[in-house]
């Protein structure tokens, strides 16, 4: 299992904590990881022009298919950018001779078989959940957990080919593995309210509040993320109005947890693995 | 980068209206491995309420309380329709298992009595129907017994008028009042959409704010009605909340499509199917259709399927085609002739396309195009040229099958439901029997 | 030339680049990166960098602000992390001048103090003039080399002057090494060194002196005029032990200038007659108080302002805080001080994350080294952002708007940068002016005005497709009916559109709503939807598109929308009409 790990701009000016978890829990179950000199995905261009961000996407995925490696990306943003770009250069011909000029400006090429991979698919169905369950030391027992899955890994499904994208079940069946119990929550699948952020702050911090305050009253102590837009986003709203308590952990963080590795190989602080935590206000909906 | 192998199953549905959806979760509850292709969206113009049989025959327009009784009737008068050639035994068993897996997904239905129900819409119409969702079935009772009732409306939902439903029912229901309340949070916005209002209500704090609002305009009312919005993932236990505060029935009104119930409705059957471990293709295409000679299994090449997400060629013990009539494209319509969309299948349709209307739009007998459709066999297996099943165990259910008109016999969720209990009946015995699986 | 006229010259120079010095570091203080840069006073910031020098110095990390700092300044250490070829070149240069200004240049207060019987002539003088000078030269020849390699290869920005500068600097190398050199084997020198040491001694004596330094000491004499015994004597040795050897070295250790001056034996004569002893010293002197002069009007500022970069940067990341207010004033020093520090090393351009943007958008101020100069010629008032005055911004604004927008902070320019500039928070400070200047990002842009408005703008600047133009937008769902035709109004886009939901709640609220931007496009009135804030807001979650029931891309149509917009809209900034 090798993989060129994409890690986009994001992680490492802001997260640098989904970088190590990732290096770390996928070292664990023995995924090589190989660092090629990656761009940024495009995303920030999708608004400008679909050339341009289409040809920003493929100068990765040529450097990877120049390696003979799929693409593995944590950023679910990343993905979905990605996997836009390939279909976008996969049904336009005169988009696709307008890139491959481009890309040869670069001394570039791409023919189409890259692969684009999500790290929970890689975790779900490369690695599987029997090998994560094996990995598994000391279960997350009693951790009510939130599964953020992100717009990006779900819809639209004939990009993303995640999992069924109105009743996905494949982080609930991962967050299961590390013995935490995941909670349904009913906006589950609603943005979190990041791309909005520039455009519309008030808007977007209501989307996320909103989110925040729906999975405490499920009964949620942590929200579970999969990618660092959403992760910081999370954050971000508890910093600027008032919300429930409650947890952010990223899923690398959590299974490594589980897994016994140190708090420290994961970017968190020490004595994170004592406490598994519950949301401290949360009234639950009655049932 | 190698594509994934060819995905193997039992039996391939192809349509994720009603009657795809049934078909995938009759079969999977059979243990048949199942994978089912398609948009589901149709299902979003439902309105919550399965209808089983309401009128027949359709020129009149007679309406019936005994569904079963309007089915004996049917059978003598038009024994090609489909509904009749189920029956009412498979009719009950196919409506108590879709109703009860609806129910295990957090949609629960009413319990059934046997008869069909009638329900106050949000355009003040009364409509019959079968099976009522439990959010619903206050409204039934109310309507029936006419006691004080407050029906409410919500500043900014524009396609619910408390107020026309009292005008329109009003006369025989004096006991009807309505009131208005502005949602909490909600007073700069012009417009309301109920989806968003039903989410918004799953809240804690905006649920209990609202029903404070409209307590004190109880009064003496036994029943209090609401647009469908109350709780669109967890419906059933915003409509409990409203009833244990405001001490009283508290119902749901069908609202205009797309409503809510049909979100609920798309929700609750998405997640039955997912629970059952169908593996569902969204937004996918059935490029090609091919059958093996003799008993060798169905192939179908997709279009629309992510790369590398799983396959895009399907090889199936048998084929369910379930895919609607002309919004859902199964049913295909040039200037002259209707035709089937993926294998091109034999369409009985009236000759010439002169005949197929009535010159009167609104004609209540219908019009002869809408009865065209696929003829099947007592195996629900459609017909070729020479009148014999196309291939062994392909079957077709649902709207695409010919001699009914659904819309004007309000029978769509039955003749959905009811031939995709039949055909998988008759697809597992046969799969049975041929040692697929 | 006169010793006062020198003197004069000299003082001239070093008031000149004190004066200039002053003037850059005045700049630092007083200009503004940001729209808090005006916070403070220059005096205020002043203070507040000492501040927080006093706070970090004062605090437990004050080893390891004044470690980093000297081998981060002096040493070069983060240069040499990254770019080793070049760094080491840049310590040749950078110690040999040095060391060369201490002991050579400043000879008389530095070295012949430290020690009494200094002599340029003796050793370890002589070797190690030539070794720093070597030094100097090789490293300056390097840096060049690879500086114009860089040029050509990855268009950086240019430097003012700084071709004219490497060549003032290799010139003084240059003619050191050839007044070394020739006096090394000029007989003028000879002479009027006999003159002054010798000048009791007998022409046959003096014969044989030159037969000794002719032989030893690389003079070129010509023996038409000045006789040269036929051997080394006896005569000749005491001579010169009494008389030159206490003071002269034989130069063989002088490896650059002793076989320099082997080589223009044959020129020695015409040299003389020419005095190229003065004339080359002149050049040499001319040369340094020149550069002198002008190094703080050039970018070889950088001496002074790179280290105070490092400086500021390692007291930063000491975490020592003097105080918000403080802080925050000093930070705009490190702003103002970036253009200036910037040694243009092009590390941030190579690790930029958006470069292949740049490179298809052609716009080089999507790249670092292209954004900080322009940054700070928007600081210095030379390139305004809002145009000629009358409110439009200039074209060349836009596109530095362009870049900085589409810039996605990922930081690789700032932890790439050698000298320790905070480029990230630099963006952001730049981001702010533009809003300031009305150049905010576009989305903010386009909700200043509402769709209606918009669309009489944009509408007039629709671009013609031409099929094989370089089409930033490419084929379109928002002209091909095909892709919207089936749109039945359900109005499911709606109802599941966060944005909708939310805006109703949050009081913002949008003007149209996905359905009816589909109705714009069925009626042929996308312009309309152009402008639109359901478009300049979509979150591009694609719930609209997911749920569709007749499978139209919804969301692909939104964000093509926007690229229409934005494509129209490089003119209609510039016009603001």
């Amino acid at each position: 299992m090798r993989y060129a790990l994409f890690l986009g701009c994001k992680i490492p000016a802001a997260l640098p904590a989904y970088e190590c978890s990732t290096r770390a829990v996928l070292g664990h179950l023995g995924v090589t990881l190989v660092d090629l000199d990656f761009a940024c995905c495009g995303y920030p261009a999708r608004s400008y022009g679909r050339d341009a961000f289409v040809v920003a996407a493929l100068s990765n995925l040529a450097r990877a298919e120049r390696a003979g490696l799929d693409v593995l990306t944590p950023c679910t943003c990343c993905y979905g950018t990605l996997r836009h770009a390939m279909r976008f250069f996969a049904e336009d011909a005169g988009l696709r001779s307008r890139v491959a000029r481009a890309l040869a400006d670069q001394g570039l090429a791409w023919s189409g078989t890259t692969g684009v991979v999500h790290l929970l698919t890689v975790l779900a169905g490369t690695v599987g959940i029997a090998r994560l369950t094996d990995a598994v030391r000391a279960p997350r027992t009693g951790l009510h957990v939130a599964a953020q899955y992100g717009c990006h890994a779900l819809r639209p499904s004939d990009v993303t080919g995640i999992d069924n994208p109105m009743a996905p079940t494949i982080f609930e069946t991962l967050i299961r593995a590390t013995g935490a119990t995941p909670v349904d929550w009913p906006r589950r699948l609603d943005c979190c309210g990041d791309p909005l952020h520039e455009a519309d702050a008030a808007l977007s911090g209501h989307m996320t509040r909103t989110k925040i305050v729906d999975a405490v009253e499920s009964g949620a102590g942590t929200i579970c993320t999969a990618c660092p837009h959403c992760h910081l986003r999370f954050d971000a709203a508890r910093a600027t109005a008032p919300v429930p308590e409650v947890r952010t952990l990223l899923y690398t963080q959590l299974l490594g947890l589980a897994m016994g590795l140190a708090p420290g190989a994961l970017g968190l602080p020490a004595g994170a693995e004592g406490s598994p935590g519950q949301g401290a206000a949360g009234a639950a909906l009655a049932r | 980068m190698t594509r994934a192998a060819t995905r193997r199953c039992d039996v391939a549905v192809i349509g994720a209206g009603m009657a795809g959806m049934a078909a995938t979760l009759f079969a999977a509850q059979r243990g048949l491995s199942c994978v089912q292709v398609g948009n589901a969206g149709g299902l979003l113009f439902a309105s919550g309420l399965l209808d089983l049989l309401g009128v027949h025959p359709v020129a009149p327009g007679r309406a019936w309380q005994d569904p079963f009784a309007a089915l004996a009737a049917l059978a003598r008068d038009e024994p090609g329709h489909p509904l009749a050639r189920v029956g009412a035994t498979a009719i009950r068993d196919a409506f108590d298992a879709f109703v009860a897996a609806l129910g295990a997904a957090g949609l629960p239905y009413a319990p059934s009595t046997g008869r069909n129900q009638a329900m106050p819409t949000s355009l003040g119409t009364i409509k019959t129907t079968y099976a009522v969702p439990r959010s619903m079935a206050a409204g039934v009772a109310a309507l029936q017994a006419r006691p004080p009732c407050l029906l409410v409306e919500l500043r900014g939902l524009r396609e619910f008028s408390a107020r026309q439903v009292v005008a329109a029912l009003g006369a025989s229901w004096p006991g009807l009042r309505y009131r208005q309340i502005e949602l909490p949070g909600m007073a700069a916005a012009a417009e309301l959409y109920a989806a968003h209002v039903a989410r918004g209500l799953e809240a804690r704090e905006a649920r209990e704010r609202t029903i404070d609002l409209v307590k004190p305009l109880v009064g003496d009312a036994r029943a209090v009605g609401f647009p469908a919005v109350l709780g669109l993932a967890r419906g059933a236990d915003v409509h409990a909340a409203f009833e244990a505060a405001l001490g009283v029935p508290v119902f749901e009104m069908p609202t205009m499509p797309t409503s809510v119930p049909g979100l609920r409705l798309l929700a609750a059957l998405e997640a039955a199917v997912a629970m059952r471990g169908v593996h569902r293709y969204p937004r996918a295409e059935v490029r090609t259709l091919t059958f093996g000679a003799g008993g060798a299994a169905a192939t179908l090449e997709l279009a629309g399927v992510a790369r590398n997400e799983g396959s895009e060629r399907i090889v199936a013990g048998a084929v369910v085609l379930a895919t609607g009539r002309f919004s859902g494209r199964g049913l295909v319509a040039d200037r002259a002739r209707v035709r089937e969309a993926i294998l091109g299948l034999p369409v009985a349709q009236p000759d010439s396309r002169a005949a197929w209307h009535r010159r009167d739009f609104l004609d209540p007998a219908g019009h002869a195009i809408n009865r065209a459709g696929l003829v099947v066999d007592d195996a629900w297996r459609p017909l070729d040229e020479r009148g014999r099943p196309a291939w062994p165990r392909l079957h077709a259910i649902g709207s695409i099958l010919a001699h009914q008109d659904w819309m004007r016999a309000k029978c769509g969720s039955g003749l959905a439901i009811a031939t995709a209990w039949a055909a998988i009946d008759h697809a597992a015995g046969a799969l049975g029997a041929a040692g697929a699986g | 030339m006169a010793p006062a006229l020198l003197h004069a010259v000299l003082a001239a120079s070093i008031a000149l680049c004190v004066a200039g010095v002053v003037w850059r570091v005045s700049g630092w203080l007083r200009l503004g990166i940001g729209p808090d840069a005006r916070d403070a006073t220059p005096w205020q910031r002043a203070r507040a960098v000492l501040a927080s020098l006093a706070a970090a110095l004062a605090s437990r990390r004050a080893p390891r602000v004044a470690g980093t700092f000297l081998l981060d300044a002096l040493l070069l250490r983060r240069l040499f992390a990254r770019q080793k070829l070049r760094a080491f070149a840049h310590l040749l240069v950078v110690a040999g001048i040095t060391l060369l200004v201490l002991l050579h240049a400043l000879a008389p207060i530095v070295t012949a103090r430290l020690f009494p019987a200094y002599q340029p002539t003796l050793e370890p003088w002589l070797f190690l003039r030539n070794v720093l000078g070597a030094a100097a030269l090789v490293g300056l020849a390097v840096l060049v080399a690879g500086r114009a390699r860089d040029r050509a290869r990855d268009g950086l920005p240019r430097r003012p002057f700084a071709t004219a500068f490497a060549a003032l600097l290799g010139i003084v190398l240059v003619s050191g090494f050839l007044l070394e050199a020739h006096k090394i084997a000029s007989p003028r020198a000879f002479q009027r060194m006999a003159d002054q040491f010798a000048a009791a001694a007998e022409p046959a004596e003096l014969a044989a002196l030159r037969a000794l330094w002719a032989r030893d000491y690389g003079v070129a004499f010509d023996a038409r005029r000045d006789p040269v015994a036929t051997t080394v004597t006896e005569q000749g040795i005491r001579l010169h032990e009494s008389a030159c050897a206490s003071c002269h070295a034989r130069p063989t250790s002088a490896f650059v200038s002793w076989p320099l001056a082997r080589m223009m034996a044959p020129v020695t004569a015409f040299l003389d007659a020419t005095h190229a002893d003065a004339w080359l010293l002149h050049l040499h002197v001319l040369a340094c108080l020149l550069g002198l002069a002008t190094l703080p009007f050039t970018t070889f500022l950088h001496t002074l302002a790179a280290p105070a970069s490092l400086l500021l940067d390692a007291v930063a990341r000491s975490g020592a805080s003097p105080g918000r207010a403080p802080a925050a004033a000093a930070r705009a020093v490190r702003r103002t001080l970036a253009p200036d520090a910037c040694v243009r090393c092009g590390l941030c351009d190579a690790g930029c994350s958006v470069a292949p943007l740049a490179r298809f958008l052609d716009n080089p101020l999507l790249l670092p080294a292209h954004k900080l100069v322009a940054t700070g010629a928007v600081a210095r008032g030379r390139l305004p952002l809002s145009g000629d005055g009358d409110g439009r911004p200039a074209r060349e604004a836009v596109r530095i708007a362009d870049g900085a927008f589409l810039c996605t902070d990922c930081g690789r320019c700032t932890r790439a940068c050698p000298v320790g500039l905070d480029l990230a928070d630099l963006w952001d400070a730049g981001r702010g002016d533009l809003a300031a200047s009305g150049l905010p990002g576009t989305a903010t842009w386009m909700q200043a005005r509402p769709a209606a408005a918009w669309a009489d703008a944009l509408a007039r600047r629709a671009v013609p497709r031409s099929p094989d133009a370089v089409d930033a937008t490419g084929a379109l769902l928002s002209t091909d009916r095909r892709a919207f035709a089936r749109c039945v109004q359900c109005q499911t886009c709606t109802n599941v559109c966060p944005v909708v939901a939310h805006g109703a709640m949050a009081a913002t609220g949008v003007d149209l709503t996905p359905q009816k931007v589909m109705n714009l496009l069925r009626l042929g009135l996308a312009d309309l939807a152009l402008g639109s804030r359901m478009v300049w807001t979509c979150a591009a979650c694609y719930q609209c598109q997911q749920h569709c029931p007749e499978g139209i891309r919804v969301a692909d149509i939104m964000c093509e929308l926007r690229s229409l917009a934005v494509e129209r809209l490089g003119a209609v900034r510039e016009e603001r009409a």
